[in-house]
């Protein structure tokens, strides 16, 4: 498939007109917040919040909006790949291949019980019943606490960086947890579809070539079925993005967090929350954007 | 059954030595959900370099007795043996009768996200694990046979009609099969492409490939095919030499199809 014609819109009075209207009305918006009970903007604050000076003299250093942000990166990239993993396992079990058999009993019930049972609870309900079982219970019980204090410094510091610091790693590990597997119930759906939409020519091809069952759905009819998720799979990423602030509940202290805390310090709720819907906006834009580059991508190779 | 091809037809220079037999298909039944007969009770034998041509009304089910041969559809009764191997039988039965029969589709079937060369070279890699340069060595030489040697780098969506299924008849012949099967091959094709698929398909047939035909090609059938099997609900209802069916068919039925094809 060739890419689309490039046509050039022109930009004509009305849209000039339009543009003029919307611009004035967010700024209409922005006076009348601004002259809100707090009186005034004050953004020069909430820099302050990215990067502050070090009290001893030192460098700049790390914010609280920006550790929040890093939290938040973290806690969405650990729980995309868990739930990318966990959904498409959960996913190749409930499908049923075109012009194949059904599933066996067990595996539609363990799989279909997974997603009915995490995709008809709210996942702040979620957050709490794994934040005190899987945390405190189970993870506690497993030492999980005490095997990332015994790492060495710098290993702790790589865990910091990339997850949480020991003190806080068994409640961002049910944070993660929560998080992938909520998500992972709508992916192994996105990726069931995927299965099976691929058609049972493609199944049939491939066995008739001679090809092992795993060699027919590694290399045959996932590559194709992935395909064809990218837009529900990127949606589905974005998604843990946004829901990542749930978490905020058990104590994570990610973006969301972070600007509850600010705001009940420092009053200034609309810079705080204009700020953190930026944040999000631009994670997620970035996101959508990229799965955009992919699709196209991958369309220019070959697809029917 | 005849030894030889037809020495009555003029069109062919020399009769054809034909080995000994290595598809047979022994008393096939196949009741598919619904109630619906698709086989009741077929029997053939291929022998090694032979061209079978099958024909036949529509539903009279020569799709399924090619799908039987080529392990897609279980039979119900009866058995398919391919150079040995049993069908049903034990698994390493069924992957050396997979491997060993070599199928045809109506659609192609090609694999849209690999490259012509991809497709060609899958399956030798993966179930003959033959190394990635022999099997791309091969698949070159496979593509330039049916005429695509420019065409190995694109893909199917950038490849007409005929020449998806002349990589697709490329990708079977990859795993070196014993036998070919092709399963109304032309039927999906504009007019003016059907002739290139025939073209390599004749020339497969002239260099001695066990092949079972389907197809509504008659003039195909005439020329190439060795023996001609008409079936009709489920049954093979006549067998002859091609030259033979095409001149005097015995039953009415295949009377009646006869002069509805030609
Ligand atoms: N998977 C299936 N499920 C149910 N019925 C089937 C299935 N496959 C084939 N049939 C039925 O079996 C009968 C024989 O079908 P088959 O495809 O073998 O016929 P055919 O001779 O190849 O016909 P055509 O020339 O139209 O391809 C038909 O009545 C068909 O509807
Ligand atoms: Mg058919």
């Amino acid at each position: 498939m060739s890419a689309a014609p490039k046509t050039r819109v022109p930009f004509t009075r009305r849209d000039a007109a339009l543009l003029a209207l919307a611009g004035g009305g967010a700024a209409l918006f922005l006076w009348r917040a601004g002259s809100g009970p707090a009186g005034g903007w004050s953004w020069s604050a909430i820099l302050s919040f990215f990067v502050r000076r070090d009290e001893a003299g030192g460098g700049p250093l790390p914010g609280i909006l920006l550790e929040g942000l890093r939290t938040t990166l973290a806690l969405s990239a650990w729980s995309m790949v868990l739930a990318l993993v966990l959904g498409a396992a959960v996913g190749l079990l409930a499908a049923r291949p075109q012009g194949g058999a059904r599933p066996r009993l067990l595996r539609r019930l363990c799989a279909g019980s997974f997603v009915e049972l995490l995709r008809n609870t709210p996942p702040l309900v979620l957050a709490f019943l794994f934040y005190f079982f899987v945390g405190d219970q189970l993870l506690a019980a497993l030492g999980v606490e005490e095997a990332a204090r015994a790492l060495p410094r710098g290993g702790q510091r790589l865990l910091a960086a990339l997850a949480a610091p020991p003190a806080r790693l068994v409640a961002f590990a049910s944070a993660v947890l929560t998080l992938a597997l909520y998500e992972a119930a709508y992916i192994a759906e996105i990726v069931r579809a995927g299965v099976e939409s691929v058609e049972r020519g493609q199944w049939e091809a491939a066995y008739a070539l001679g090809l092992s069952p795993r060699q027919r759905l590694a290399r045959v009819i996932l590559p194709q079925a992935l395909r064809r998720s990218v837009p529900a799979l990127a949606g589905q990423f974005i998604s843990t993005v946004k829901d990542s602030s749930i978490v905020s509940v058990i104590s994570i202290p990610e973006l969301t967090f972070q600007a509850m805390e600010i705001m009940a310090g420092t009053q200034r709720t609309y810079e705080i929350w204009l700020t953190v819907f930026a944040c999000y906006l631009l994670l997620c834009l970035a996101l959508s954007l990229a799965s955009r580059r992919l699709e196209r991508r991958l369309s220019a190779g070959g697809r029917r | 059954m005849a030894f030889q091809a037809d020495r009555c037809d003029p069109a062919r220079a020399e009769a054809k030595v034909l080995g000994g037999v290595i598809v047979e298909a022994r008393g096939l039944r196949k009741t598919f959900a619904g109630g619906i007969e698709a086989l009741r009770g077929v029997s053939l034998a291929v022998r090694q370099g032979e061209v079978v041509v099958v024909v036949g009304p529509s539903g009279s089910g020569k799709s399924t007795l090619l799908r039987c041969l080529c392990g897609l559809e279980t039979p119900d009764a009866g058995e398919v043996v391919t150079d040995g191997a049993r069908l049903p039988g034990s698994r390493r039965d069924r992957d050396r009768i997979r491997t060993e029969t070599g199928m045809v589709f109506q659609h192609f079937n090609l694999f849209p996200h690999l490259t012509a060369l991809a497709n060609v070279t899958l399956a030798p890699r993966l179930a003959r694990g033959l190394p990635a340069d022999r099997a791309e060595a091969e698949a070159r030489a496979l593509l330039g046979r049916v005429g695509l040697k420019d065409k190995t780098g694109a893909y199917p969506a950038e490849l007409s009609g005929g020449q998806q299924q002349r990589v697709a008849i490329a990708r079977a012949l990859a795993m070196r099969p014993k036998v070919m099967l092709f399963d109304e091959a032309t039927s999906a094709l504009d007019p003016e492409m059907i002739g290139e698929v025939l073209e390599v398909m004749r020339g497969l047939a002239a260099e001695g490939m066990t092949m079972v035909v389907v197809t509504h090609e008659m003039g195909f059938a005439r020329e190439a095919g060795d023996r001609v099997l008409f079936m009709d609900q489920g049954r093979i209802e006549e067998e002859a030499g091609a030259a033979e069916f095409f001149l005097s068919p015995r039953g009415e039925r295949a009377r009646r199809f006869l002069s509805r094809m030609l």
